[in-house]
């Protein structure tokens, strides 16, 4: 899980990392805007000197480059600031605004605590160029940074630490500073179960009575979903990782589901295609998804079931995914099973299919435990309800059903297929184009 | 031959009491291999089909010192505890079914291993076969499945998706092949053995003529076969396919699939891997259901 910059900062103030003065406001729950109790918070930031920086608490990155972030010196630019609460930053809401104290800095630094696959360890990344220029170095790999591998079972060492201060070509006096700093991040990164760590900018003040010291301007953690049993504290708003949006009806609802009962996984992820997709196991999904869109199939969502969930559950999964209004086709696909018992989770399908009746083709690939029976419902329930739908086992290639499904939606006004012949037709065509 | 696992194996099951490993025993049993005995701390002197169960690996050990490799089935929580133990008591080949430890923790068992010189096949590894010799895990399901899909022959797969890899053995035994031996590795973020470990045990294995691999975006595994192809560090055909590649027109940062698959700026890209892969030779299908002729025609 991703978090917004605020909850990162709370976050690592809890670890005794530096951050400036701050206050959150939120949008009211009664959509009028600033709440009445924080009215009073931007004047008196304003006038700590120096003004304050407004900043719009979404989830996309590139905040700093694309106005997500105003330095406010007067009330006409405090009104601008408090302006983003409510708009839309990168297509996402802007359901919050940190108003932060302003630091004057000399130096902005990049730190950022990963798992690196190559060392299969954590890794520390510096960089003494910090701030918006190096946001692009960051994502294609390029310019300065200095990569140190940290040892699982040690955890970040001084000496790491220095090595990586003398490739920077920090002072004795800013390694003395920056040391603890930098282990504040890793207890942090290591004890709240984080998959990401990132500040940027990480600055030393350049003036005061805190000249010198190194404070967080900018917090971005990613939690390790896997640790959330540790941390039964957090309350955290839901979101959809990656998405610039709150999660839909249906995928709040599948979500409940799934947690509703520990048998198995379901989940499922809203896009825009017309395509429902309901496929098997996680190396099953995007193997299919790929086969699907190789085709020009625009999927309606991602799903992915696994882990033998019962019935009810594949049943409530289906039922979400057919409510999505415009689809034209819809792919039940999965692997061969280890242990999901097929007759089991289709029970689950055929019952929504049942209900819902879709009037569009319908193709069905699954194999594993049972896989004779399951086929058989879905068959019998095509067969009692009307339904354009065509079933099959382990001896047709999973990833070969795609095309047969799009053929069907694209000839669905037209003239079908000679079913009989279905299985020479297809690799007629194949030849012909691999899709 | 075959790697991993042979006639010769004989395990201790971490966690055999629980839902995952009693499940997991019939399975092994039925297929002949020797489960010489089950540790689940706090139910020693118990039983579990015959098998005897102890509070620790030490005790396993002690009664049954022909004990060569551990299986593990415990929860999420018990899994580090449950690794460390294992290594530190001796044992050189580990299999871990369980699913959802933090990557903190994984990272910790996997540095463990390395130094103990342990070869580590998981988290969230489905199982291991080496047909008609021995398998380890839940990898194939029960065994009408098993005989239907696996037959000794000379094909080494790897897959980091546990569904996939019977799926991906089933596409090589369509192809009127059969297969050395079958690895689900999982497809966490930090893995105990990666593609290349195990490439490295099939290159040397007389057996195996060709490996097929199941990759995925994320990560940066398939890309160190690439590395190791062209190094000449791995002299057998490979057929890969790398799953994928519609993520690349999702927004970044979206988990799909397996906790291991996920993009982060152009590192894990599967265009990139599949571009990388075919420069060093190996062969990349399209589709999955190609893999089969695409190795048949390679050895």
């Amino acid at each position: 899980m991703r978090l917004y910059e605020f909850e990162g900062k709370e976050l690592l103030k809890k670890y005794g990392v530096p951050v400036p003065d701050s206050r959150l406001i939120r949008w009211g729950a009664s959509d009028s805007g600033v709440s009445t109790a924080d009215e009073s918070t931007p004047s008196v930031l304003l006038q700590s000197g120096g003004g304050c920086m407004a900043k719009a608490q979404v989830l996309s990155g590139l905040r700093g480059k694309h106005g997500g972030i105003k330095r406010c010196c007067t009330l006409a630019e405090l009104q601008e600031g408090l302006s983003m609460l409510g708009s839309t930053f990168n297509n996402e809401p802007v359901h919050a605004l940190l108003l932060e104290q302003v630091i004057s800095f000399s130096h902005q630094y990049y730190v950022s605590f990963v798992f690196d696959t190559d060392t299969r360890s954590p890794m520390m990344i510096l960089s003494a160029q910090g701030g918006i220029a190096i946001e692009d170095n960051v994502t294609s790999g390029t310019g300065t940074m200095v990569r140190i591998k940290i040892d699982p079972l040690l955890g970040l060492q001084e000496w790491n630490i220095r090595e990586a201060a003398v490739s920077l070509g920090l002072s004795k006096e800013q390694t003395a500073r920056i040391t603890p700093v930098l282990l504040s991040f890793y207890r942090c990164f290591e004890q709240e179960d984080a998959v990401q760590v990132e500040v940027n900018p990480l600055v030393e003040v350049s003036a005061g009575e805190s000249a010198g010291a190194f404070i967080a301007l900018d917090a971005k953690i990613e939690l390790c979903d896997d640790g959330a049993y540790r941390h039964k504290e957090r309350v955290y708003s839901p979101r959809v990782a990656g998405f610039a949006r709150p999660p839909t009806e249906r995928e709040l609802l599948v979500k409940e589901v799934n947690a509703k009962d520990y048998r198995g996984t379901v989940k499922y992820i809203e896009l825009d295609g017309d395509i429902g997709f309901l496929a098997a196991s996680g190396g099953g999904s995007i193997t299919c998804m790929d086969a699907l869109m190789s085709c020009g199939g625009r999927p309606s969502n991602y799903t992915e079931f696994s882990g033998s969930p019962p019935t009810e559950k594949v049943y409530h999964l289906t039922k979400a995914l057919l409510s999505k209004p415009g689809l034209r086709g819809l792919w039940i696909v999965g692997a061969i099973a280890n242990f999901t018992r097929v007759d089991e989770t289709l029970q689950g399908v055929a019952q929504a299919l049942e209900e819902i009746k879709p009037g569009y083709p319908i193709v069905v690939r699954r194999s594993g435990p049972n896989e004779e029976e399951g086929l058989e419902i879905l068959r019998r329930t095509a067969a009692a309800c009307g339904l354009d739908l065509v079933a099959y086992g382990a001896e047709m290639p999973m990833t070969k059903t795609a095309k047969i499904l799009m053929d069907k939606v694209n000839n669905v006004n037209g003239h079908i297929k000679e079913n009989t012949k279905e299985n020479n037709t297809i690799d007629e065509q194949e030849q012909r184009s691999v899709c | 031959m075959s790697i991993l696992v042979d006639e010769s194996t004989v395990v201790v099951m971490q966690g055999i009491t629980g839902k995952e490993g009693q499940r997991a025993v019939p399975l092994m049993k039925g297929y002949g291999v020797r489960i010489a005995a089950g540790v689940t701390p706090g139910k020693g002197g118990q039983d579990v089909d015959g098998i005897p169960v102890y509070d620790t690996v030490k005790e396993a050990m002690q009664r049954h010192p022909e004990i060569n490799t551990s299986s593990i089935y415990v929860p999420p929580f018990a899994a580090k505890d449950a690794v460390m133990e294992v290594v530190a008591n001796g044992i050189k080949t580990i299999h871990c079914l369980t699913e959802g430890i933090t990557v903190h923790e994984t990272a910790k068992m996997v540095q463990y291993a390395k130094l103990h010189g342990v070869r580590f096949i998981g988290p969230s590894s489905i199982g291991v076969i080496s047909p008609g010799k021995s398998r380890l895990g839940v990898l194939g399901g029960f065994n009408e499945t098993i005989d239907k899909i696996y037959q000794e022959g000379s094909i080494g797969v790897i897959s980091k998706s546990g569904g996939m890899a019977n799926e991906t053995a089933w596409i090589v035994r369509q192809a009127g092949l059969g297969q050395s031996t079958v690895v689900g590795i999982g497809g966490d973020r930090i893995m105990g053995s990666t593609f290349t470990d195990l490439l490295e045990l099939f290159e040397k294995d007389t057996q195996t003529k060709g490996v097929v691999l199941f990759g995925e975006l994320g990560g940066t595994y398939e890309d160190q076969v690439a590395d190791m192809v062209q190094e000449g560090r791995f002299t057998k055909p490979i057929a890969a396919f790398i799953a994928g590649r519609f993520a690349e027109q999702m927004p970044q940062g979206i988990q799909f699939g397996h906790a291991g698959a996920l993009i982060e700026g152009t590192r894990g890209l599967p265009s990139h891997k599949i571009q990388i892969l075919r420069q060093a030779g190996v062969l990349v299908a399209e589709r999955h259901d190609q893999l089969g002729e695409l190795i048949k025609e390679a050895i």
